[in-house]
Formats: structure tokens, C-alpha cells, sequence
């Protein structure tokens, strides 16, 4: 019938003009995220998106790719050293529920001494002067919608390997994301591995 | 377009949008360089000590690692640093072990709030308007030590310290610094000051101090309007005791009889419940001993030093039978004879008398004749529920009150003020002061004053310069907790959180500026930090307890501080000689107002949620529905419904009280456990100033407080004020909605 | 066995001094409303203290009852969620999943006690008091219901850390923000299913009984009767 597809087109054309001015407002509200996703401008913290951009990519999980970091860290060359993800780096892995990226204190604890003339720990070297920590762009993470309440230690203590969720670290210089980290990835695991399946196992 | 296309192009839509929206490194905050490094996620756990009132809970804050928005040299950026997530009582610490009240779980609120003072400000506008400018440390410490430095050229006696009370290391630090600079002893201010209670005990038992109650060895409990599982002495440490009296001893349940003008919090849990006259518990206790000595004869000399303070005791108080006492009190003879057989039925029996039934004109005197009773009772002493927690130092101050009315009398007596400098802390004196006092009035006149305070309240608004101290997770903090715990206990905390804020503490500052100023103060304040002082402290102590100095101190970090851990003290328990030996008469409580004018008594409360007013500033708080009212967010006045019903008053009409000395408005809450001639007001809202969330908020019913005393200590008599009601239109309350609609609760058994 | 989560809440022992309604909203992230939100009747607290008058003066009484979310067994809430959003766990546990919220409120107007509490707008902390938050629980968004979880999330972190230590969770190990905060020790918490357990023991008290018994819910926290006295000396 002729009526309701006007009201469908007149539905779609609303819907794409509002997604589009959610592709603006998020490219223009961008500049003043904080790492938590609020805005650093507002006197008030809350769980609201940002923008209209946020929730359309919440909506629809979308996860934005990495931003460039701020120094091109490769870990295949520390992992060839031998370099262990959790003794020295990767610290919290092993013993809390997050694991935690180095900071210019960690770094220098051996590029005080080892490689000193490479440009990137000559990087390193200058955040310190400046009193800055390396502002490290996150690569994995859940959006607050999800209420995920993801632990490291348990699942190491299981002896899941890192590459599991992470892939193949060690090859990678910069650090991608390998695995998609959605919910039917999760409870595959879980599933294979006898863990709880429970919503409250991960959201609380 | 079909429904497909639709799906496809919102997919692309929202992609280019999720490409877009991401932050860019060069857009966010800086991060500085954290200065400890934490494992995230990860709580750990240090001691600390509750600020928000006399009891000195220990608490143990619960530390994450987090992101901080700090300035640092001039620059914003985000710093990795440790935060307080969670306060929880202190487990080992002896007068709350493990436990807290309300407050004490809302102060964490305190490092976070939005309105603390983050750097130190100096006077712009007009005094009041609160219009100040930041200066740097360097600038505003260097202003006040010129300023010191020519007051004291000038005349020491105008300089002028006014806080709450103080004790420890703190209280050691500004009376030396004082008396170092030949300045007037400090003042000290608080509203609910216990001097009358203090001064009682140090007459009846030779103890200048606030009595710990040890409920869980009681079988009876008399309250007389004292709210002792709420706001007064030591709560958190006497709701312990009341669970175990109530529950805790299989086979053996005590009995609680709480008499009071108006239901509070702690009566609720009554047995019983009494309605008296307000300002005749002393009465009461008298007419109570009348019947142990008479009719249970009860030796008069059982009740030793402190019967012999109470004129008419060793003659049995024949002036106090109980039909005499049932015409003062409004409690029926039959009634008092039988409180009396049942305090001798469930011995050990104590009586508590505190709040408003000391403050009074005859304060004293009641206090005097529950001591008395409880001593007549035998349950003073090291095995009764009434004991005296061992201190290692003096306890006794100048009554505050009355140190305080002299400062303003001082202030206002002369053409131009004689004091010149007044330093401020955690005081609010023109909240909390009666209208007569002219507190304002008198630091107006003041032509320079600084406060350290960490918000802008009634009174530091006044101040010409404010110099914000670290709140007390930030701080090192110490206490010597008076009542509440039968060791002798020094508190004792280091930082739990570095300082939000461009803050200093305040025993710093006073020792920063003593070596701006020189001199004599170099000797006398030694220490380079309050750490050094505290340790000094302790050192001392060590000595005394024969241990190790360093393992002393360590231990005393770890734990939250020293105590003896059997019970006893080695510690010296100062005892005074009693100040005089001359007998207290009872008389009448004296009532400003006329009954025929002011038919109805106003009594003013400590309330659940603000106390004194000092945390009125707490979201938390605010939100928290009062346990009797489930009113939030506001001030309201109890009536009883026959009195509303006469006055044409409904619950929520807004009404003027009105007293000799001024009017507020405040709607009208109903309740059924209040005498139709009280009307009563909880204390803590009504600030002209004190942050977004409790500026202008409700009225404060010290404004219409008439300025009766306690002649012996100066203390003032809050509860004697008279007032009448008048309904002034419709009001504003915000009650809690959630409720089931009757008892949810088969029978009592 | 599977651990049946449950509560004692002994009346004779509350004082109604509502530590542990400061408590939980510290520890569970529980936002403010402000005055305005709240005189519409939106001011969220997951536990409160209830309190009933009973006689007219000089004869008044009060008493009071703290209330909630009571993880019944027959959780009326459950059904009548159309997401499977509020369902129960395997240790009894009545959860409420914000992911799978979509804010129909059924479960509000199907719950007894009136426990279920709805986010009718964003939360806001005025900053830095966000930084209070505690990570280890959700902040709620609008349009999700919310209620006491018996602090899931330290029963979670408790059950890691026995198995961590390869041992079994110990009686006491767990204690929700309400009851460790608790001074007279009115609120007690354990495994209904463990005989020994201290919540078990108290739960058979011939003083207890549960909320609004009759309706059926079959509610996990029990209440310890406050006892009354005559006056002549004698408990009744």
C-alpha cells in the first residue's frame, strides 16, 4: 500500500538523517573525551554518551580500532628477549583483574641502560623530563554498557594463555586487536572449558 | 530503500561514526608521572581516624588506584595516584571495632566534594559576599606571618585562636605555639560541648570526662534524653554494647526504658517509652534515689562522694517522694516507684542522662543527681557499665562556651576590636551560636582573619584569607578518644591518599610560619613536620610502655594506633581533686519565654545525618531519609497531632516558630511521639553558606535559641527556649516514598 | 552442595541508626538525586529503614524495619521480566543484569516490598566525586532498573580468592556492605545451605519469620522478631 510506504520512507529518511548527525556530533564532540568516555569539559561525570555517535556505535558494539600510539612498541622484539608479558610489563595480569600498561617508570627500569640511543626510548626518556606518563592508546576493552566485569587473574590462574584472547603478541610490533572480544566468544570458552555461563559470572 | 538497504547503510553510518568518534592523544589530558605504583584494581587497606565528632572511630579506608584531574606546576593533567574508595570501621581499633555510623561512612564524600577550597584564596569583595582570588602558598603564608609578626609587636593579646575542640598532637601544637607567643589560651567551640556532663563527673567521681558506657554488661538501661545510639557520646561504640545487651547473652535480655519530651532515634528502640517535662530529669533521678533510699533503703552513704554533692542525700531526699517528682515531672508516682524497684530488679542498672536533658539551666544539677543514682546503683566503677576510660593526658579545658562568649565580649567592648589576628578551624560559631551571642557581629570587627578550613561555611566566609588544610585522608591524624573503650587508646594515622588539592595541613602551616617568625617559637616547635611531632609523641609514650621506639611507631602505623591490649593502662589516669565540696541544690529549669506568650517548648535536636550541622554539606547525607520522618533534603518542626489539630495545622503547612529572639519557617511534620507542648527541630540545615548543597537549605533552629546558660560551666542551655507557632502557608517536604504499607511483621513475640 | 545466599536481620538488635544505608550506597555506587528528583519520588536507596508508628501519645511506639531486595526463591520480579533481565543465580541470588534491562519496570510493580528502583535519568556525580566510584560495580545508565545484589561483587571477589587459595569459602568470608557496617550486628549474612553457618543457625530461631510471609515469594532473609516487654519485668 502506497500510504505506508511514505510512512517507511519518511521512517528511513529520519532514522539515516539522525544517524549522520551522529557521525558529526561524534567527530566534532571527539576532542574532549576523557580515557572514561565523558567529556573533560563537564563539572559533572555520568554514564551518558557523549554523543549521538557514542550510542549509535554502543548500540550497534562497535568498537573503534586503536588509535596510532604514541610510540611504535613492538613487542615481538621484547618477546624475543625473552621478556615475560606478566613478570615485568603486564603486572596486574597475574594478580588483579586488570592488567595494567607500563608506564615511563617500568620502561626505564632497563632503558636507562639498554638501547638508549633508539629514537622511541629516546621517547621515553623525554616524557620523563617532561614529567608525563606515555599517554598509551587501549586496544582491548568492554564499553561501560556492557557492565562487563572482566578479571585477569582467574583466568590465568586457569592457565589461559594470553594468546587466547590477545593472539599472537609476540609477532605483532605495535599491538593490534586480533580477537574480537564479543560475548559469543567469551561464553564459547567458557562453555568448552566447564566455567560459568551465568550473566552474573560477567555482568554486575 | 527495502529493510535491507535500511540495515546496511545504518550499519555503514554507525561505522563511520564509531571511525570518527575516538579520541586522539593530542586532544586528552596529560598524564603525569605517578609518584607510587599501583596494581589496578587492586584494593589495599590503611588505617585512618574518623573527624566528624568526639568518639574517634578508627576506620580503615580502602585505597584503589584511579585518575586524578591535578594542577601540577601550572599545568592540569590527569595523575595516577591512590583513592579512597570506601571507609570501613577499623577492626582492631578498640572503641568501634570494625563498626560505623552513617556519618562516619558518608565523610569519604568529604576528600571528593566539589566545593572543597583547592588553593589558598584571599578576600576580593566585600566580607561575606565570598568573593575571594587564589594566591600562591608562598604569598599567603608570608601575608599572615607580617601580619603575626606586627600583632605580636603590637600586643599578643590580639591575636585570637578559635577552633573545635582539640586533642593530641594537635591540641599540644597550638597551645605551645600560643602560649610560646604570650597569646590568650585558644578557644575552643563546639555546640554540643559536654562541659556540663564533665564538670558533673569531676564533682561526683573526680574525673573531668565524658563516661564510657558499657552496655553489654548491663541488664537495665535508663535513658533520660540521651541519644546514645545515635548522635551523643560515643555511638558507634554503645550501638555495639546495646546489641550484645539486647541479643548477645543467650538467656539474659536486657531492658531498655527511655524517657525523654520527644521520641528520638535511641528511643525508638525503647521497651518503654516516657514522655516527661522537659528540663525535669534531674527530678526524675532524685525522686528515683527518694524511693531506693527510702523504700528499697539503700544506705545514703552507697552512693559515696557523689551523693554527698546533692543537698537534702544524706537525709534520704525527703523533699523528692515520688508524688512530688510525678508534679514536676508529669510521670505518674506508681510509675517512678516502679522504675525504681526495677533498677534494683535488674542490677547492674545504669541511667544515661544527656542531649537536652543537660542542657538546661539546671544541666548541672541533673547530671549531678544521675551520678548519684548510678553511684547509689554501684555500677560506677572498673566492672559497672559507667567506667572511665584511662587517659594519658589531661583532658580538662576551659568550658567553651564561656571562652567563647568572652572572646566576643572582649571583641565587642571597646570602639575597636582588641583582638587583631584571628585564626579559625573547624568552627562555625555563627551557625551554631544563639542570635544574643553576636558571634557574627564580633568577627566582622575583627580586621583580619584566616581561616584553615577546607570549605566556605557561615563563618570562614568572613575570612580575609583562607589557608585550606588537608581533609583527614590526606592528613597525618592522631586522636585520644575520650569515652567509649575501656583501654587507653592513642590514635594514630599516617596519609591514607595524597592531597587532592594545592592544600597544606594545618599543624604544618603553624609550624611553617613559626619559622617565619622566629624567635622563641624555634624552641618551643622544634619539629620540622606534624609527623616528626607525632613521632616525638609516641616516642614518649614507647618509653613509658618500655618497648622499642621504632617497632612502637611501626606497629602503631599498622594498627591505627596504641592500645593496651589487656584492658589495662600503665598510662597515668590523671584524677582531679574534686573543685569544691559544697552541695548542689536542685532547682527548676529556668525557660526563656513566658507560657502564656510562648505556650510550646522548642527543642532542638542533634540530628542523624548532619549532627551539629558539620556534614550538612554531604550529598550522601542530604539524600539519607531520617529515620523517624523519612524527610531528605530539608529542615521540618515536630508537632503532635492534637496541637496541629488546635492550631489548624496540617502535615507539610509551613509555620513561623517564633521565640523572643527571632522566627523560622519550617514545615510541619506530624508525629505522634512528641508532648502536645514540645516542639522539636532537628539542628544542621538552615547554613547561609556552606557549598551547593546545603547553602540556603531549610532553617537553622539555633537562630532562635535564647542565650540561657548553665551558670556553673557557661554552657549553653539549647532545650530552654519557649516559642510559639503560627501556620505561615504551605510548605515543601521531600519524603521518601518506598514503603510497604503496614507492619510487613507477624506479631512481636 | 551450591551455596544458597542468604540474610538474618535481627529487629531486636537494630538500632535504626541507618549505617547501613550510607553503606551501600558507597559501596554500590548508588547515585543521588538531588531535591527536586527526589520529592518525585525518584531518590533510589537499596536498603532503607522502615519505620511504623503505632498508639497515639503519650503510648507511642515505633519500630523498625530495615528492607531490602529479598532474593526470594519465587522472585515475583523474575517472570514478568520480558529480557530475562532479572532471573535467579544457582546460589540463590535474585540478580538484576543492566545489559539485558530494557526498562519495562514490570518487575518494579511486581515486587512486594517495593525494592526495585528505576533510573529515570542519567545519573550525574558533580566531579571529583566520581572519583569515589567504586570499579568494582556497574554504573547504571538511565532506563535500567536497579536493587540490591547482597554485593555480588564481593561475593565474587571472596569465592577468587578461596580458589585462589585452594580452599573453601569460609563462613564469615563474605559480608555485604550493610552488615559489616552494622553496630549492633542486626545484619548477618552467609550460606543458607551450609547447617553450620551462623545466617543458618539464626534463621531457625523461633523468633524469625519472613516479610510479607503470606504472599508466597518465599523471601532468603529472615527477621528475628524484636521481643517487647510487659513492664513487670518479665519478657513476653
Amino acid at each position: 500500500m502506497r500510504w505506508r510506504r511514505l510512512v517507511l520512507r519518511l521512517f528511513l529518511a529520519v532514522a539515516t538523517a539522525l544517524l549522520t548527525l551522529g557521525l558529526l556530533l561524534g567527530w566534532w564532540d571527539s576532542a574532549a573525551m576523557d580515557t572514561d568516555g565523558t567529556r573533560q569539559a563537564s563539572p559533572v561525570f555520568t554514564p551518558e554518551r557523549p554523543s549521538l555517535g557514542a550510542a549509535v556505535r554502543d548500540f550497534f558494539g562497535i568498537q573503534p580500532e586503536p588509535e596510532r600510539q604514541p610510540i611504535a612498541f613492538t613487542h615481538k622484539v621484547h618477546a624475543e628477549n625473552r621478556i615475560d608479558c606478566t613478570s615485568y610489563c603486564h603486572t596486574g595480569a597475574a594478580v588483579g583483574p586488570v592488567a595494567g600498561i607500563p608506564g615511563v617508570k617500568q620502561c626505564l627500569i632497563c632503558h636507562r641502560t639498554i638501547a638508549t640511543d633508539h629514537p622511541d626510548v629516546e621517547k621515553i626518556a623525554t616524557y620523563e623530563e617532561r614529567d608525563e606518563d606515555i599517554p598509551w592508546q587501549r586496544v582491548y576493552g568492554y564499553p561501560a554498557p556492557a557492565h562487563v566485569k572482566f578479571q585477569h587473574a582467574p583466568h590465568i590462574r586457569a592457565g589461559v594463555n594470553c594468546s587466547t584472547c590477545h593472539g599472537e603478541v609476540e609477532q605483532m610490533t605495535v599491538a593490534v586487536r586480533a580477537v574480537e572480544l564479543n560475548m559469543g566468544f567469551c561464553v564459547d570458552c567458557h562453555r568448552q572449558h566447564k566455567a560459568s555461563v551465568e550473566c552474573i559470572a560477567c555482568h554486575y | 530503500m527495502d529493510r535491507r538497504d535500511f540495515i546496511k547503510l545504518s550499519a555503514l553510518t554507525a561505522g563511520a561514526a564509531g571511525l570518527a568518534g575516538c579520541g586522539h592523544p593530542d586532544h586528552q589530558l596529560i598524564r603525569f608521572l605517578p609518584e607510587e605504583s599501583w596494581i589496578p584494581g587492586v584494593a589495599t587497606w590503611r588505617p585512618s581516624l574518623c573527624p566528624l565528632c568526639a568518639a574517634g572511630c578508627g576506620v580503615m579506608a580502602r585505597v584503589m588506584e584511579g585518575d586524578a584531574e591535578v594542577v601540577r606546576n601550572g599545568r592540569t593533567g590527569l595523575l595516577r595516584m591512590g583513592l579512597v574508595k570506601k571507609l570501613e570501621g577499623n577492626p582492631a581499633h578498640p572503641v568501634n571495632r570494625g563498626k560505623l555510623c552513617a556519618r562516619g561512612q558518608a565523610a569519604v564524600q568529604i576528600v571528593y566534594h566539589p566545593d572543597r577550597i583547592r588553593q589558598p584564596l584571599k578576600r576580593r569583595g566585600e566580607r561575606g559576599t565570598g568573593e575571594f582570588e587564589p594566591v600562591d602558598w608562598d604569598e599567603a603564608l608570608s601575608t599572615l606571618a607580617a601580619r603575626l609578626k606586627q600583632v605580636l609587636d603590637d600586643d599578643p593579646a590580639g591575636l585570637a585562636w578559635l577552633s573545635r575542640p582539640l586533642r593530641g598532637g594537635k591540641r599540644v601544637l597550638v597551645e605551645r605555639f600560643l602560649a610560646t607567643l604570650a597569646a590568650p589560651a585558644p578557644v575552643y567551640f563546639e555546640l554540643f560541648d559536654e562541659s556540663v556532663l564533665r564538670w558533673a563527673n569531676r564533682l561526683s567521681f573526680g574525673r573531668e570526662q565524658m563516661p564510657t558506657y558499657t552496655l553489654s554488661v548491663a541488664n537495665y538501661v535508663l535513658g533520660l534524653s540521651a541519644d546514645f545510639l545515635g548522635t551523643w557520646n560515643s555511638p558507634v561504640a554503645q550501638a555495639i554494647g546495646y546489641g550484645e545487651f539486647r541479643q548477645g547473652r543467650p538467656g539474659r535480655r536486657g531492658k531498655f526504658v527511655q524517657v525523654e519530651p520527644r521520641v528520638s532515634q535511641t528511643g525508638a528502640n525503647a521497651d518503654e517509652w516516657i514522655p516527661i517535662r522537659p528540663g525535669t530529669e534531674g527530678a526524675l533521678a532524685l525522686g528515683l534515689a527518694h524511693v531506693l533510699l527510702n523504700e528499697a533503703r539503700r544506705p545514703t552513704t552507697a552512693a559515696g562522694t557523689a551523693g554527698e554533692r546533692i543537698e537534702g542525700w544524706l537525709q534520704g531526699l525527703p523533699e523528692w517522694t515520688p508524688e512530688a517528682v510525678a508534679e514536676q515531672t508529669g510521670i505518674e508516682a506508681e510509675r517512678i516507684r516502679r522504675l525504681a524497684r526495677e533498677l534494683i530488679a535488674h542490677e547492674p542498672a545504669v541511667v544515661i542522662a544527656g542531649g537536652a536533658a543537660l542542657a538546661q539551666t539546671n544541666g548541672l544539677a541533673t547530671a549531678l543527681a544521675v551520678n548519684a543514682l548510678n553511684a547509689l546503683l554501684g555500677c560506677v566503677g572498673a566492672l559497672g557499665p559507667v567506667r572511665f576510660t584511662p587517659q594519658p593526658e589531661s583532658t580538662g579545658l576551659a568550658p567553651p562556651h564561656r571562652t567563647l562568649r568572652a572572646l566576643v565580649q572582649k571583641i565587642l567592648s571597646r570602639p575597636e576590636s582588641p583582638v587583631k589576628l584571628l585564626l579559625l578551624y573547624e568552627a562555625n560559631p555563627v551557625f551554631a551560636t544563639p542570635p544574643a551571642w553576636q558571634v557574627a557581629a564580633a568577627l566582622d570587627r575583627v580586621p583580619f582573619v584566616v581561616s584553615f578550613g577546607s570549605f566556605l561555611d557561615d563563618t570562614s566566609i568572613l575570612a580575609d584569607l583562607v589557608l585550606p588544610d588537608h581533609v583527614f585522608l590526606e592528613s597525618w591524624m592522631d586522636d585520644v578518644p575520650e569515652s567509649g573503650t575501656e583501654p587507653a587508646v592513642v590514635s594514630l594515622a599516617a596519609p591514607a591518599m595524597r592531597p587532592l588539592h594545592n592544600t597544606r595541613a594545618m599543624p604544618d602551616v603553624l609550624l611553617d610560619l613559626s619559622r617565619r617568625v622566629g624567635g622563641r617559637l624555634n624552641e618551643a616547635l622544634p619539629w620540622k613536620s606534624y609527623e616528626e611531632l607525632l613521632r616525638a609523641r609516641f616516642d614518649a609514650l614507647a618509653r613509658r610502655a618500655g618497648a622499642d621506639a621504632d617497632a612502637f611507631w611501626k606497629q602503631a602505623l599498622e594498627r591505627g594506633g596504641w592500645w593496651s591490649d589487656n584492658g589495662g593502662t600503665r598510662a597515668a589516669a590523671p584524677r582531679h581533686a574534686a573543685a569544691t565540696t559544697r552541695q548542689i541544690r536542685y532547682q527548676p529549669a529556668e525557660m526563656d519565654g513566658s507560657v502564656e506568650e510562648f505556650p510550646f517548648h522548642f527543642l532542638p535536636y542533634a540530628s542523624q545525618a548532619f549532627y551539629d550541622g558539620t556534614t550538612a554539606h554531604l550529598p550522601w547525607l542530604q539524600e539519607l531519609p531520617d529515620v523517624l520522618t523519612t524527610a531528605m533534603w530539608g529542615s521540618w518542626v515536630e508537632l503532635n497531632p492534637q496541637t496541629a489539630e488546635r492550631l489548624g495545622i496540617r502535615q507539610g503547612d509551613l509555620v513561623d516558630v517564633t521565640s523572643r529572639h527571632g522566627t523560622l519557617q519550617a514545615p510541619v511534620i506530624l508525629s505522634t511521639g512528641i508532648a502536645p507542648d514540645v516542639v522539636a527541630m532537628p539542628v544542621g540545615q538552615g547554613h547561609r553558606a556552606f557549598t551547593r548543597y546545603a547553602s540556603r537549605r531549610g532553617a537553622n533552629p539555633i537562630s532562635v535559641l535564647a542565650p540561657l546558660e548553665e551558670p556553673e560551666t557557661g554552657a549553653l542551655a539549647w532545650a530552654a527556649t519557649r516559642v510559639q507557632i503560627r501556620r505561615a502557608g504551605v510548605g515543601r517536604l521531600v519524603l521518601f516514598s518506598g514503603g510497604l504499607s503496614r507492619f510487613p511483621h507477624p506479631e512481636e513475640r | 552442595m551450591s551455596r544458597r545466599w542468604g540474610m538474618v536481620v535481627d529487629l531486636d538488635r537494630c538500632t535504626g541508626c541507618e549505617a547501613c544505608v550510607v553503606a551501600c550506597r558507597a559501596e554500590n555506587n548508588v547515585p543521588t538525586v538531588g531535591e527536586t528528583e527526589a520529592a518525585r519520588g525518584r531518590a533510589i536507596h537499596w536498603i532503607r529503614i522502615e519505620r511504623y508508628w503505632e498508639g497515639e501519645f503519650p503510648n507511642a511506639r515505633i519500630r523498625f524495619v530495615p528492607v531490602l531486595c529479598q532474593h526470594c526463591e519465587a522472585a515475583p520480579c523474575e517472570p514478568v521480566c520480558p529480557t530475562y533481565a532479572s532471573y535467579h543465580t544457582a546460589d540463590g541470588l535474585n540478580a538484576q543484569v543492566y545489559n539485558r534491562c530494557i526498562g519495562t519496570r514490570y518487575c518494579a510493580n511486581a515486587c512486594p516490598y517495593t525494592v526495585r528502583f528505576f533510573n529515570f535519568f542519567h545519573p550525574v556525580w558533580e566531579k571529583p566525586l566520581h572519583l569515589q566510584l567504586n570499579p568494582e560495580v556497574s554504573v547504571r545508565e538511565v532506563g535500567v532498573m536497579e536493587k540490591c545484589t547482597f554485593c555480588v561483587q564481593r561475593i565474587k571477589a571472596a569465592e577468587l580468592q578461596a580458589k585462589a587459595e585452594a580452599r573453601e569459602l569460609r563462613d564469615g568470608d563474605v559480608q555485604p556492605a550493610c552488615a559489616q557496617a552494622c553496630p549492633a550486628d542486626a545484619l548477618l549474612f552467609g550460606d543458607l545451605n551450609d547447617p553450620d553457618s551462623r545466617v543458618a543457625q539464626l534463621a531457625r530461631s523461633p523468633r524469625g519469620s519472613k516479610l510479607l510471609e503470606e504472599v508466597g515469594t518465599q523471601p532468603k532473609i529472615t527477621y528475628l522478631a524484636r521481643l517487647s516487654w510487659s513492664g513487670d519485668g518479665e519478657d513476653r
